[in-house]
Order: structure tokens, then sequence, then C-alpha cells
């Protein structure tokens, strides 16, 4: 079968005829899904990050009197109509009083001058720990005061509002880069197989009066635009890998990134971004072909 | 290889065909024409009788106003674009205008044709030093087309038409620029092909020198209207009996 052949060698002659903008091309592909994918990275650690987050995750409604047992399930029903809640607990004044005193262990003797009134009741809130709740812990403590008999809310750390806030700004970004990879592949690919048909122009008008099939003229230009998105994803997300074990050596031990235990993309998430690289390459290609040539 | 005719099917038949471009250029005029396996047909006529028009309709590289053209039984108008691109790689056309690719070589101008025929690399080798050796070429197979003076063109076009041994041959002025013993060189082709391929082969032609002595059909073309000329109508009245 010449056919392959024939197809393979076209495919090579038209890049070799357009190569400085082949390289272009290469490089802006190359750079968005770099791009992109940087961006998608840390999201995705940030997000897996926010799952183990764990019990900073909480607020405490402090109480100016002891809620009866009687009255709790009607206060529950009402916390957990504001939203997601994974528990709730309340603490009596003596519960609270036990707490501190396990806690203090040997030096619980402080305590001896203290009632076990000193400490107040109150209600613990676990909001399940997704990030959509993250940034909706202040609107939270602000309802939680609202309750009968709260004196004060502790919401968990700031910092975790500020995680929270953060890693919606970063969906935005991977959101907008996102976007920024679909136009510049199938524009800059589209583009680029324009100037491939310009420089070939009147070999194209000679082919089609020889009787070149459609596929013996299309099938090379469909073939461009797959190699450049399969080359230019590929060399994104290597120059991506290459970064990310950059970051990694570098700022190895305790710290900020082994809070986050940063991870690569799994083999999955990598496949997809090269599959979808070679898709809106080839459909930027599809495109030109379509507006370009006539058969 | 003159055949009787009159019981074939006609390879092209063209039927009260009228091409005027717009607006109103009448470049043929109600020409009805049978071409039958096998022959030689030369088509005269003087400048702007409409023999190149007449040749572009028969590889439906321009549309016919009204009337029917059919190749090899077929309907240019109902034929599909698969169905065209087919034809063409049958129909070998040297064109007036030569249409070369300067910048491309002699071997990779006529090679074309057999690549979109997926034709071996080997098979194109062979071929195309066979034609330029018909054509006395073989030394300027190397060199761009743009380089070549214009009978050296005018082959290389004629060589690329003849490269699959096509069924149909459309010459278009082939010897337009050539001297004498090229113009021997082209007719010996045509025979070649002719008596060798079974090529049917239409030529279309103001020098009378290369029809003076056929025994093939001559028709004239005159303001796009088509006779047979008179001293070469051999078949004349078998043409228009249908
Ligand atoms: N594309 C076109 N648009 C408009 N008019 C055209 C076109 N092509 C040819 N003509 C006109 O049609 C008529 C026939 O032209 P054609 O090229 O068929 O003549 P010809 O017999 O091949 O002439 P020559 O011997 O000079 O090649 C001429 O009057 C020409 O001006
Ligand atoms: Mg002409």
């Amino acid at each position: 079968m010449h056919f392959l052949a024939y197809i393979l060698r076209q495919t090579g002659k038209n890049l070799r005829q357009t190569w400085g903008t082949q390289v272009m091309t290469l490089l802006t592909v190359t750079l968005s899904v770099l791009i992109f994918a940087f961006f998608f990275l840390v999201y995705t650690n940030m997000l897996r990050a926010s799952t183990r987050l764990g019990d900073d995750v909480r607020l405490i409604v402090y109480l100016d009197q002891e809620i009866p047992a009687s009255t709790r399930p009607e206060l529950e029903k009402k916390i957990r109509g504001f939203g997601p809640v994974e528990k709730i607990v309340f603490v009596s004044r003596a519960e609270a009083f036990a707490r501190l005193s396990t806690q203090l262990g040997k030096e619980k003797d402080v305590l001896n001058d203290l009632g076990p009134d000193f400490l107040p009741p109150s209600i613990e809130v676990y909001p399940l720990k997704n990030l959509g709740d993250l940034t909706k812990i202040s609107q939270f403590s602000d309802f939680l005061l609202t309750l009968p008999h709260a004196a004060k809310v502790q919401s968990g750390s700031d910092w975790l509002r500020r995680f929270g806030y953060f890693t919606n700004l970063l969906q935005v970004v991977v959101l907008l880069s996102g976007s920024l990879l679909i136009i510049s592949m199938t524009f800059i690919v589209s583009y680029t197989l324009r100037l491939t048909v310009l420089s070939r122009q009147g070999e194209l008008e000679i082919l089609r009066l020889l009787g070149a099939t459609s596929a013996y003229i299309r099938l090379p230009l469909l073939l461009e635009g797959m190699l450049q998105g399969l080359l230019g994803s590929g060399l994104g997300l290597a120059a991506l890998y290459i970064l990310y074990q950059w970051i990694a050596n570098r700022f190895s031990g305790p710290g900020f990134l082994s809070l986050f235990d940063f991870a690569f993309f799994p083999p999955e998430i990598t496949t997809a971004i090269l599959l979808a690289g070679v898709l809106l390459c080839t459909a930027g290609s599809l495109f030109s072909i379509r507006r370009f040539i006539r058969i | 290889m003159l055949r009787d005719a009159s019981n074939d099917k006609p390879l092209v038949e063209l039927v009260n065909v009228t091409k005027i471009y717009p607006p109103d250029v009448v470049a043929v005029e109600d020409v009805s024409l049978r071409i039958y396996k096998g022959e030689i047909l030369y088509l005269t006529g003087m400048s702007g009788a409409g023999k190149t028009t007449l040749i572009k309709l028969i590889c439906r590289l321009e549309t016919p106003t009204r009337g029917l053209i059919e190749v090899a039984g077929r309907d240019l108008s109902q034929i599909s674009t698969a169905g065209i691109q087919r034809m063409r790689q049958k129909i070998g056309v040297a064109y007036q205008e030569f249409r070369l690719l300067d910048k491309q070589t002699v071997l990779q101008n006529i090679a074309m044709a057999m690549e979109v025929t997926y034709a071996s690399t080997k098979a194109i080798r062979a071929r195309v030093d066979e034609l330029l050796s018909l054509l006395n070429l073989s030394d300027k197979r190397d060199k761009l087309a743009g380089e070549l003076s214009r009978g050296e063109q005018q082959r290389v076009a004629l060589a690329r038409a003849a490269a699959n041994g096509p069924s149909l041959l459309l010459a278009d002025e082939p010897t337009g620029n050539l001297d004498p013993a090229a113009t021997e060189l082209v007719i010996n082709l045509f025979r070649h092909l002719n008596e060798k391929n079974g090529s049917t082969i239409v030529v279309a032609t103001h020098d009378e020198s290369i029809y003076a002595e056929t025994e093939h059909r001559v028709m004239a073309l005159s303001n796009g209207q088509l006779s047979a000329l008179p001293n070469h109508a051999p078949r004349q009245i078998e043409l228009f009996e249908a």
C-alpha cells in the first residue's frame, strides 16, 4: 500500500516548506499547554489538600447558657438548614471542663480554684470539607450568631477562608488559561495551515487537475494539525514535569509543599490533556481545510 | 489505430453543447460530437475559435451552459466529486499554457500525475525515463521546469499528460513552440500511445503540418461551431446521423 507512504511523504514536504512557521506554532501550542497545565496542576493539588484539612474547619458557637437536651434536635435541624454539615457536637459546661482537665493532664491542679462554671457551654459545628463551604464560612458564622443564646462564634483559622478564596480564584485562572488554550490551538493551527495551503496553492491546483483524491490532498494537512497537537501538548507536559521536578526538589522537606503533598497529574489526566491537544489542533486544521481548499 | 466506430459506444459524446462565458462570450455553440475509443481526432480553428474551451468542457474544467456531455457513458453534470477525480486520473491533459510547477524539477512535475494514483516510486521512475527519452528530454530530468525553454516545457507538459497511459489524452496546441524535429517526436508519442495503449487522442491545433497527411478525422471549429474539414472527413456522415 503506497497510500500511507504518500500521505506521510506529503506531510513531511508540507512541514519542510513552512518550517519557520511550524516551529513558531509548535512553540505557541507548547506554551499554552504549559500555562494551562501548570495552573490546572496547582488547582488539583489545592483541591486535594482541602479535603485533608482536618479539624481546622470547625466553627465553635459559645453560648451564654446551657442548651437542655430536649431542644437540641430542633437547634441541630436549624443549623443543618443553612448548609451541609458533617457533624454537630453540643458541649456542656461540665464536658468542657472535663476536656480541658484531660488536656492539662498533670497540671490540672490549676483548675482547682476555678469552679466547673468558668468555661461556657458551646456547640461545635463541622461543615463539610469542600471548597464551596470554605469560602462560605464567614456567612455561616454570621448565621450561627443569630441562634438563641449564642454569644460568640469562633470560626476556624482565618487562613482557611483565604485558602478557599484563593482556590476559587485559581479556578477562574484555570478556566481562563483553558480558554486561551482552546483559542490558541484552534486559531494558530488553522492559521499555520492556511500558510501551508497558500504556499502550496499552485501545487494544489495542479493536483486537482490531475485528479488527486480528497484524501490525497486533505489527509496530509489533517496529519499536520494532529502532529502539531501531539508534539505541542507532549512538549508542554514534559516541560511542566521538569518544572514540577525542579520545584519538588527545591522545596522538599517540611513546609508548604509537604503540607499539600504536591503531586503530578495521574496518567489519565496526562492522557486527557494530550488527547485534548490533538483534538483541538485537528479541529483547527479541519477548519482551515474546509475553508481554503476547494476540490 | 483507425476503428470502424459505427457500432461502438463513443468514449466522449457532446450533444448540442453551448458554452457562454459571462457575460455574453459565446465560445462554443451548439456543438455535437462523438469521439470513439481508439481514434485520433484533430480539432482545428483560428485563434479564439473555441478549441481550448471544448477541451476544458471534456475534462470538466468548465461546465456547459447548455447541452449534454458524456465521458465513458457518464453524464458529467451528474458525476460526483470523487467520480471526477477518478475520471481525471484516466484523462491526460496537456494544457496550452502547460501549467507546470516552475520550482519543481521535470521529474517531479511528471511524477505528480502518477503519484496521485499511488504508483510506486520505481514504476514512476521507469515511466518518466521512458517518456523523457521518447521526447528527447533525458538530460533535463533534474532541471527545474521554470528554467527550460518553452519548447521543452511543452514536451514536459505532454509527458505529464501521457504518464498514466491515459485512456483519453487531450492535447491543446501541443506543438505550438516546437521545431519540425520536436514536432515529429510528439506525433510519434501520440502514435505510440494510440497503438500500444489504445489511447484516444484529441489534438487541438492550428499547425496544419501535423494533420496534413493524417488518415484520422479532422474537425474545424469556427466561431464556436464545428464542421468536418472537407478533405478530412472520412466519417463525417456517420457522425451526424445519430
Ligand atoms: N475564461 C474565459 N472567460 C471569458 N471568455 C473566455 C474565457 N476563455 C475563453 N474565452 C473566450 O472564448 C473564446 C474561445 O476561446 P478559446 O480559448 O476556447 O479559443 P481557442 O480556439 O483555444 O484559441 P487559441 O487558438 O488562441 O488558443 C474566445 O473569444 C475567448 O476570448
Ligand atoms: Mg486555445
